[in-house]
């Protein structure tokens, strides 16, 4: 049986106007990961989703999906895919963005 | 209100005097009906005989050869779209048309929008069953947005190719 | 070149005017995501990690230096400075806005330039071979035909919404440099007995998940018949392949369910009913446009030309350099050169609007303005004089595309992998610049010689790895990235699929991994036996147990 989905969540999508990568954090939406609104609970995850499928609906945000971050006091993602997008290539560190803002 | 669907040609809303049956009702002696393709290859004399004018629903799967003997009998061919990613009718257009010279009323069904429109006339299709969030205006927009083609399509357009000739021999 | 006249101006432009409005109806709610997707994707714009994604056509490769000037302007007026050559032949920009869309289609459209179905389940964009025209051993300029497939593709009416993506590849030579075999169609240019042209045609190649070399459909289909045949392919693809499920929609798989034999009856029975249908081109304007690729007025020129021996012999690094990156011109006193975007440590295929500029500078005074772009991420000047090759060189080198690397260990192909694609399960590119640095020693990529390293950072198989002397594919591992080796792929006339060899391998072994197989090449092999003629002589065993010992 699967391990019950827990951890820590934040909701991400893209701008559809210019594509930008951005982060939900409660009340608009941020480029920086780390000003992410954290879901702790199923419950709370469950509440990103549907904020993310209302954004989409309203045509604000598209590839929405809520993915998992690390249990620290920035909430770094989880995955190495979801690391890339909170940054920028790594090929093009010069290009990257911070995971939170200046 | 905004009914649930509507039938467009290229210029707009049309009248339309077809009547969708489903497979066990009766035909209305004189009517225009609609019939599933199951329902006219088992049914075919009988609602020849009844309906005033018979119409079928097919979808892009369809076999043309089973259709065929029918088609002079037929006074509508309803194509489904399964999805708007769906690219079988705009082949079952083309072929209904040039192959199989179906002159009589031919028209799309199902999740196609409104930008899909010119290519549908371009294979031959001639009406459009819509619903209510088909923009009429962006019909009009799709139908008048491109005015030169490479290819030859069903209304048998002069081609980029022939203008070109035509034009070097002006 | 082929240069667009008033008809197929009017076309770019009223595609510009369709997508401002599309894009427009999108911004305000009146096409849903689902709707406006496969309308951006068939003007090239994806979304990726970090932004859109735009894919340029350059159809067949070739570009004026018009066009590249402008591709570099878009690159910083639109983008972030610069662009990335695809193994489809095309230019990507990675940091787009979907509000500048329809300005930066207007941009392209002044060069004559576009996005069209270089995405999306259609007709993509004709590649060729890159030596097309200037090369000794060519029936005909592929080009002409390439064009002519370009406009019949356009927007066709019956087929744009295919089952799956389908692309179409022309070589014409005998020496296969535009994979034909590996693509949906591939098309040969050939001479009968009899002396006329007409095509080999191969169907139903393909990579991704399932890799399939194409089946040859027909020995010779007569040059005028082409577009019926094309459309009878088409139409029975349409109406027949897959449509719920994918991973099995495109043609290979439909060749395979029915098999060689009828699927080729099935096609060949269409085309008895359409051949004569007035779909087949006119022949004048076949013409035509083949008058657009008519060679430039080369100069009589004697070989051997002296300044150019004299240089080779007084410079040993230009003289590595033409003996990797310069190919013998149909010419005399001219010569192709391959500018290589494979910079040690570089990122494959990557160019900054100023290299941009520069190459189109290099186009302008050298090589009768032209420049292609290579399947393999590079680009060509076609028609060098050998007198030039020097200056051509060092200018190369000021903008640091002077690496005598062609078809060597470090010319390595790579997708953009999980740096920048929403698809990739592991990252492609730093796999490509760590191999190149290990590699950077150019008496020892000399050494080891030609040999085509493949890189794709997921199973959709952009970086061609399937086609790879040796192969690498990322793959993720429970959130890791892994690569796995396959080898003996290629993607010549000798086509061939990769091997898996065993096990994948972390990011940080990969490397050493190659390190590995190239070490077990040089201990077996015969002299001036290439990798590919190695593999195939002795098989998967002797690298097998170089990396993973003996059991």
């Amino acid at each position: 049986m699967a391990k019950p989905d827990t951890g820590p969540k934040v909701l991400t999508g893209n701008l559809l106007r210019d594509g930008a990568t951005v982060y939900y954090t409660g009340k608009d939406w941020s480029l920086y990961v780390t000003d992410a609104k954290v879901a702790a609970t199923p419950e709370e995850a469950e509440e990103l989703r549907k904020i993310g499928a209302a954004a989409y609906a309203a045509n604000l945000v598209i590839d929405v999906n809520v993915v998992d971050v690390q249990s620290t006091p920035d909430h770094v993602p989880a995955h190495i895919r979801e690391q890339i997008r909170a940054t920028g290539p790594t090929v093009r560190r010069d290009l990257n963005k911070s995971m939170s803002p200046e | 209100m905004v009914p649930a669907s509507r039938v467009l040609d290229r210029n707009g809303p049309i009248a339309d005097g077809w009547q969708r049956l489903a497979d066990d009702a009766p035909a209305p002696a004189g009517a225009s009906v609609l019939v599933s393709f199951a329902r006219l290859k088992n049914e075919h004399n009988a609602l020849f005989a009844t309906a005033g004018a018979v119409g079928v629903d097919i979808g892009g799967d369809v076999e043309l050869e089973e259709l065929e003997p029918l088609l002079p009998r037929l006074g509508l061919i309803v194509v489904r779209f399964a999805t708007m990613r769906d690219g079988r009718p705009f082949s079952v257009g083309r072929l209904l048309r040039e192959r199989y010279g179906f002159t009589r009323d031919l028209r799309a069904v199902g999740d196609f929008i409104p930008d899909q429109v010119l290519f549908l006339l371009r294979c031959g299709f001639n009406s459009f069953e819509v619903g209510p969030n088909f923009s009429a205006e962006a019909l009009k927009h799709s139908v008048a947005a491109y005015t030169v083609w490479y290819q030859r399509g069903v209304e048998r357009n002069a081609t980029v190719a022939e203008m070109r000739l035509a034009k070097e021999k002006a | 070149m082929y240069i667009y006249d008033d008809f197929d101006q009017t076309v770019a432009k009223q595609r510009v005017a369709e997508f401002r409005d599309q894009v427009d109806r999108r911004l305000k709610g009146e096409l849903t995501e689902e709707q406006f997707r496969p309308l951006r994707l068939m003007n090239g714009l994806y979304l990726q990690l970090h932004a859109y994604m735009l894919r340029v056509a350059v159809p067949y490769g070739t570009m004026s230096v018009a066009q590249v000037r402008k591709l570099a302007d878009i690159a910083r007026k639109y983008d972030r400075g610069y662009g990335h050559f695809t193994t489809r032949q095309n230019l990507q920009y990675n940091w787009i806005k979907l509000e500048q869309m329809p300005d930066l289609l207007a941009d392209l459209a002044s060069v004559q330039m576009h996005g069209n179905q270089t995405s999306g389940n259609c007709v993509r964009n004709v590649t060729a071979d890159h030596f097309a025209g200037v090369i000794a051993d060519e029936v005909e300029d592929p080009r002409i035909v390439s064009e002519v497939i370009r406009q019949w593709s356009t927007f066709h009416p019956e087929f744009s919404w295919l089952p799956r993506k389908f692309k179409i590849a022309v070589t014409g030579a005998a020496k296969d440099r535009a994979a034909v075999q590996w693509h949906d169609i591939g098309l040969q240019i050939v001479r009968n007995e009899a002396g006329e042209v007409g095509y080999i045609v191969f169907v139903g190649g393909g990579m991704g998940r399932i890799p399939v070399l194409a089946t040859k459909v027909r020995a010779f289909l007569p040059k005028q018949e082409l577009l019926s045949y094309l459309e009878a392919i088409l139409r029975v693809y349409n109406r027949y392949g897959r449509r719920d499920n994918i991973h099995k929609a495109r043609i290979k798989i439909l060749v395979r369910d029915l098999g060689p034999e009828e699927f080729t009856r099935q096609v060949e029975a269409e085309w008895e009913q359409t051949r004569h249908t007035g779909i087949n081109l006119p022949p004048e304007e076949e013409t035509r446009i083949a008058r657009y690729f008519t060679p430039p007025a080369y100069e009589a020129i004697t070989e051997p030309v002296t300044a150019f021996e004299d240089a080779k012999k007084k410079n040993r690094g230009f003289a590595q350099w033409v003996s990797t990156n310069v190919h013998p011109h149909k010419a005399p006193g001219y010569a192709i050169v391959t500018i290589s975007l494979k910079p040690i440590g570089g990122i494959p295929g990557d160019i900054s609007a100023d290299q941009m500029d520069a190459v189109a500078d290099l186009a302008e005074r050298y090589s009768a303005a032209e420049v292609r772009a290579t399947h393999i991420q590079n680009l060509v000047l076609p028609n060098v004089k050998q007198a030039d090759l020097l200056a051509v060189w060092q200018r190369l080198g000021e903008i640091g595309f002077a690496d005598a690397n062609a078809g060597l260990i470090t010319d390595v192909i790579a997708c953009p992998g999980l740096d920048y694609c929403s698809l990739a399960n592991a990252r492609s590119i730093p796999i490509a610049q760590r191999i190149s640095e290990r590699f950077a020693d150019l008496d020892r990529q000399h050494d080891v010689g030609e040999l085509q390293i493949k890189i794709s950072g997921c199973i959709n198989a952009c970086g061609h790895h399937h086609a790879g002397h040796i192969g690498i594919l990322g793959v993720d591992k429970a959130g890791q990235e892994f690569y796995q080796i396959t080898l003996g792929g290629a993607g010549d006339e000798t086509a061939a699929t990769g091997q898996l060899l065993g096990p994948g391998f972390s990011s940080d072994q990969i490397v050493d991994a190659i390190e590995k197989v190239v070490g077990a090449y040089l201990d077996i092999r015969q002299p001036n036996e290439p990798f590919i003629a190695t593999y195939r002589r002795v098989g998967p065993a002797p690298f097998k147990e170089k990396l993973y010992g003996t059991r």
